[in-house]
């Protein structure tokens, strides 16, 4: 019986997957279990075990191909098996997939030849003024350039700032770009920051080999327990509490950002999230994380602390409800019972759904977790 | 100013030249006393310089395109009448190898100050072998200059000037424009050759034009001013030599040719022009150049025909529209 | 030889023998010329015809005007024209009288009235009939003398052109020259008749044959012609019946011809024939003819050296002249 692989959900937004690169080729007998193509979502690779043992029939996204999620990446039957006709009109789709990929280059030099299209009076002018043609948008016939639109880019130029470089935005940077897009768009935000004193927290963390992150996730999770409505998404005019608490850590990378997450947080003490945390982040650096260490977050911790940053205002990371923004511990003077004294203080700015709660519950858990910092 | 008639600043061209210089004679075909011309141009004519200096010819286009030459070289100045212009086609010899060649062929030991007029057009349904429009042949003659007025001021100040130039001159007149007024001085004057007149200033589109069709595209111009398109007609009086400066010019102020003749389109003037525009002028052309002109069919005898091919105010509108966006 | 009805002087007869025999002699040249390759295209040579061209211009005044053709040498010398001029014309140089721009087949001497040769058969008549024209509106009597060959009669241009001057009366006298070939075409493949003189009829005009090769005929028939003219009493057409003495043009070895016509033909060389005359009658010894002959040579050789020294034309005149 043939059996199809299909392209698997790796997140909650997942819209679609690239193969990165097929194992096997047509022909192979394959085990079932055993790594197949490895795939490329928004932020992690991952590797697709056979759903069956067989013979690796037919391959229908080959590698760079952009499959959705639940498409067929290709078909397992058993070795004497013929490939199914049903297979076979759907592969055909799949074919088209395939031309686009193969011709990327000729479509491209076409595109660009095409906007180069334009009346000589136009070229004219683009060559007294050492305008590139490919920057000008053409509003003749057939998009052809016409003088006026060199003429307008030229009074436009005159007020807008030269492009030096151009970066598309592909991979990890475009997914990131339309997960915050999505967020800003879908939910209406708000920022509360708090201050924390510190002081009881560096005192923890010389005694015990945990950093003020992992103090950060015991105590948000902490205070999630006691704010379950914060640890939710709003699905289809619907507060989904989460059942589970795990909190993802914002990292940095040259790739992007990363949101490693930490399952159970609540459940965890101190030093076993400094341990899952420790090795999260290790695999983070070389880019190893697994589907589950990526997925299943309900809130997230972003620390721009590092950067001297005290507080600022970050965007949720979609569809969990609540983001908390970290800024640098830096000594400043207080005043306690009347004296001016010297504290090392930290800022937290807590971005939240306006939809889910409003602010007074959210200042409340806020309050928790500063009460969870400053008595660790 | 006085208002007369195109064959009547024609007449009065004729006439002054006749009084002005001795060795001005006319000959053609009815052009004397009983006739006055197929088109009335010399009434009068006879009467007052008598039957020798007004003379009626045989129906001998060949011989009295050659006649005229062998008296241009021989000290007159003749003005030869071909009835209709597509009749021109039995002295192309005379007029092509013979007036237009022996300046030239006998190292400029003689000159050949003849003077042809004929009338090209179409519309009053004569069909094919009188309404044809074939300046595009004389273009192309070397040693020919050819003139070619849209009005009653231009036809007699050419007129003038092509008498009293020293060379062989092809003066192309329209059938339909002889009745049409105009504004004429009475003072002396002349229009040089090779200087293009600016019928309409205008700053979206060039339109060149030539005898009738000058008018078409006025029209056109008119009611393209509705919606805000202005039109600039250039009509160049001469083909030869043209006034490419003028052309290029007013391509160059509005981006933008269309070139309204009535000749067949292929290789026709309009080609000649567009040519010229696009060698001369390419880097001012904001669209391409577009022609309008006859298709590539004799001319019918019906009506509904005949003004199918002719060059009319829609066709310009319609060639204006297709390159101002 | 016939009988002549007029009388003419010594000096004369003398005169129109060193024309035929220059006419020859410089034919001779050129073909010589055209044989070291410094004649450019190709040529027509007038030889055997020198009578009809001498006996007619030597009816013609100076402001008299003639028309030729293609095979237009004769013509040129015959009214007058320089010899070096004409020879440097025909080489193409800046010192011809074109300037180079005719060449054999377009020479013209304006200043002697030759208006010009025309390449297109038949093409010269209404211009001939235009210069009759301008004639008789200027009211001088001058007379123009057209030149053509049998060919062309059978043009439109010929019916044309005659008709004109003989309703005007204009004062032209059309000379056609039948060689019996059109290029390689004969007489009686392309019209019935033989005469082409009769073909004055039509346009109710004189029309007389003469033996072309006797220049004294020739002489006389145009005489009477010329004096018809200048009384304004209108054109004549004279067919001078003669035969060339050798193909079309340089390169045509006129196979075409049946040896015994060409052999009887050469028997009655124009040139020949009057030179024997002249002698016969005491008008001049062998002395003086060879000394003639010598002279002829003399200012042939001359000619011809002018020619090929003088220089070409520069390229840019090409330009030149095309307007006045």
């Amino acid at each position: 019986m043939a059996t199809e692989i299909l392209m698997p959900r790796l997140s909650l937004t997942m819209k679609e997957g690239t193969v990165i690169e097929w194992f096997k080729k047509e022909g192979d007998t394959v085990e079932k279990g055993e790594p197949l193509v490895e795939v490329l979502s928004e932020k992690a690779t991952y590797d697709v075990e056979a759903p069956a043992s067989g013979v690796l029939r037919k391959i229908l996204a080959p590698k760079g191909t952009d499959v959705p999620v639940a498409g067929i990446l290709g078909i397992i039957t058993a070795p004497d098996e013929e490939l199914p006709e049903i297979e076979v009109a759907a592969a055909v789709p799949r074919i088209e997939v395939e031309e686009a990929v193969a011709v990327p280059e000729r479509k491209v030099v076409e595109r660009v030849e095409e906007r180069f299209i334009a009346s000589p009076a136009a070229k004219r002018l683009a060559r007294e003024h050492d305008i590139d043609l490919t920057q000008v948008r053409g509003t003749g016939p057939e998009g052809r350039i016409v003088e006026e639109d060199v003429r307008s880019l030229i009074e436009e130029m005159k007020v807008t700032p030269r492009v030096r470089e151009v970066i598309p935005l592909t991979g990890i940077k475009k997914t990131a770009a339309e997960r915050v897009s999505l967020s800003a768009r879908t939910a209406p935000q708000t920022t509360l920051t708090m201050e924390v004193d510190m002081s009881n927290a560096m005192k923890l963390h010389e005694k015990v080999q945990v950093s003020y992150t992992d103090m950060l996730v015991r105590a948000v999770a902490k205070a999630l327990r006691e704010h379950s409505i914060i640890n939710s998404t709003l699905e289809d005019e619907k507060i989904k509490i989460f059942a589970d608490i795990n909190v993802g850590v914002a990292v940095a990378t040259e790739r992007g950002l990363i949101v490693p997450v930490i399952r159970n947080a609540d459940k965890k003490t101190l030093e076993e999230i400094a341990s899952v945390s420790k090795e999260l982040f290790e695999k983070t650096k070389q880019g190893k994380l697994t589907k589950e260490e990526l997925t299943g977050g309900t809130f997230t911790i972003t620390n721009l602390g590092m950067y001297g940053v005290d507080i600022f205002t970050p965007i949720i990371n979609p569809p969990e409800t609540a983001i908390l923004g970290v800024g640098r511990v830096v000594e400043r003077p207080v005043v306690v019972d009347g004296q001016i004294m010297v504290r090392p203080l930290m800022q937290l700015s807590l971005t939240f759904d306006h939809r889910v709660v409003d602010g007074a519950p959210a200042a409340e858990f806020l309050q928790k977790i500063k009460k969870f910092l400053e008595n660790p | 100013m006085r208002q007369i008639t195109y064959r009547d600043a024609l007449r009065e061209a004729l006439r002054e030249e006749m009084l002005r210089d001795k060795t001005v004679f006319i000959l053609g075909e009815d052009v004397g006393r009983y006739w006055h011309g197929a088109f009335n141009v010399t009434k009068g004519l006879a009467e007052e310089f008598g039957d020798e200096r007004v003379r009626d010819t045989p129906i001998s286009e060949s011989a009295i395109v050659g006649t005229a030459a062998g008296a241009a070289i021989t000290g007159m100045r003749p003005v030869a009448e071909i009835m209709f212009g597509d009749l021109s086609a039995l002295a192309m010899d005379q007029i092509a190898n013979q007036a237009a060649k022996l300046r030239y062929m006998f190292g400029g030991q003689t000159k050949v100050p003849v003077v042809i007029r004929t009338p090209f057009g179409a519309g009053v349904n004569i069909a094919s072998h009188h309404s044809q429009s074939l300046e595009a042949w004389f273009m192309h003659v070397s040693g020919l200059k050819i003139a070619m007025p849209s009005s009653p001021h231009d036809a007699k100040g050419l007129l003038k000037t092509a008498i009293r130039d020293d060379n062989p001159v092809m003066f192309f007149e329209h059938k339909l424009l002889y009745p049409i007024e105009g504004p004429v001085p009475e003072e002396e004057y002349t229009i040089p050759f090779g200087v293009a007149d600016v019928k309409r200033e205008g700053e979206d589109v060039t339109v060149v034009a030539t005898l009738y069709m000058v008018h078409k595209a006025l029209a056109a111009a008119k009611t393209l001013s509705k919606e805000e398109i202005d039109v600039e007609v250039v009509d160049p009086r001469t083909l030869v030599p043209l006034d490419k400066g003028a052309i290029i010019n007013s391509v160059k102020k509005t981006g933008r040719i269309v070139i309204v003749t009535e000749d067949c389109k292929t290789g026709g003037v309009s080609a000649e022009i567009a040519a010229m525009v696009a060698e001369e002028a390419l880097d001012y052309l904001d669209a391409p150049v577009k022609r309008v002109a006859e298709p590539d069919t004799p001319i019918p005898f019906s009506p509904p025909l005949e003004q199918f091919v002719i060059p009319n105010e829609k066709s310009i509108i319609k060639a204006v529209k297709e390159i101002v966006y | 030889m016939r009988d002549y009805r007029l009388k003419l002087a010594k000096e004369k007869l003398i005169e129109m023998h060193r024309k035929m025999l220059e006419i020859r002699h410089f034919e001779e040249k050129v073909f010589e010329l055209y044989g070291q390759n410094l004649v450019p295209g190709t040529i027509h040579l007038y030889a055997g015809q020198e009578a009809i061209a001498t006996g007619v211009c030597a009816n013609l005044r100076k402001d008299d005007y003639i028309i030729s053709t293609h095979r237009g040498h004769g013509h040129c010398i015959a009214k007058g024209a320089k010899l070096d001029r004409i020879m440097a014309e025909i080489l193409g140089k800046k010192t011809g009288y074109c300037k180079g721009k005719g060449g054999s087949m377009h020479i013209a001497d304006f200043s002697v009235g030759m208006l010009g040769a025309t390449a297109v058969v038949g093409a010269g008549i209404p211009i001939a009939s235009g210069a009759g024209l301008s004639i008789k509106l200027r009211g001088t009597d001058q007379v123009v003398a057209c030149f053509f060959g049998e060919g062309a009669s059978n043009q439109g241009t010929f019916h044309e052109g005659i008709n004109m001057a003989a309703i005007w009366a204009l004062p032209v006298v059309f000379v056609c020259e039948n060689n019996l070939y059109a290029m390689g075409t004969r007489q009686s493949k392309v019209m019935l008749i033989e005469n082409i003189a009769n073909r004055a009829v039509a346009y109710g005009i004189l029309g007389v044959t003469a033996d072309g090769n006797d220049v004294l005929a020739v002489y006389e028939a145009a005489n009477e012609a010329v004096k018809r003219a200048r009384e304004g009493k209108g054109p004549t057409l004279i067919e001078c019946k003669t035969y060339r003495h050798k193909g079309h043009s340089r390169v045509d070895p006129a196979a075409y011809r049946p040896k015994e016509e060409v052999e009887e033909w050469l028997k009655k060389d124009p040139v020949q024939q009057f030179k024997t005359k002249l002698l016969e009658m005491k008008i001049l010894t062998e002395t003086e003819a060879n000394k003639i002959e010598q002279d002829i040579i003399a200012a042939i050789e001359k000619a011809s050296k002018f020619a090929i020294d003088s220089p070409y034309p520069t390229p840019e005149e090409a330009l030149e002249d095309v307007y006045a």
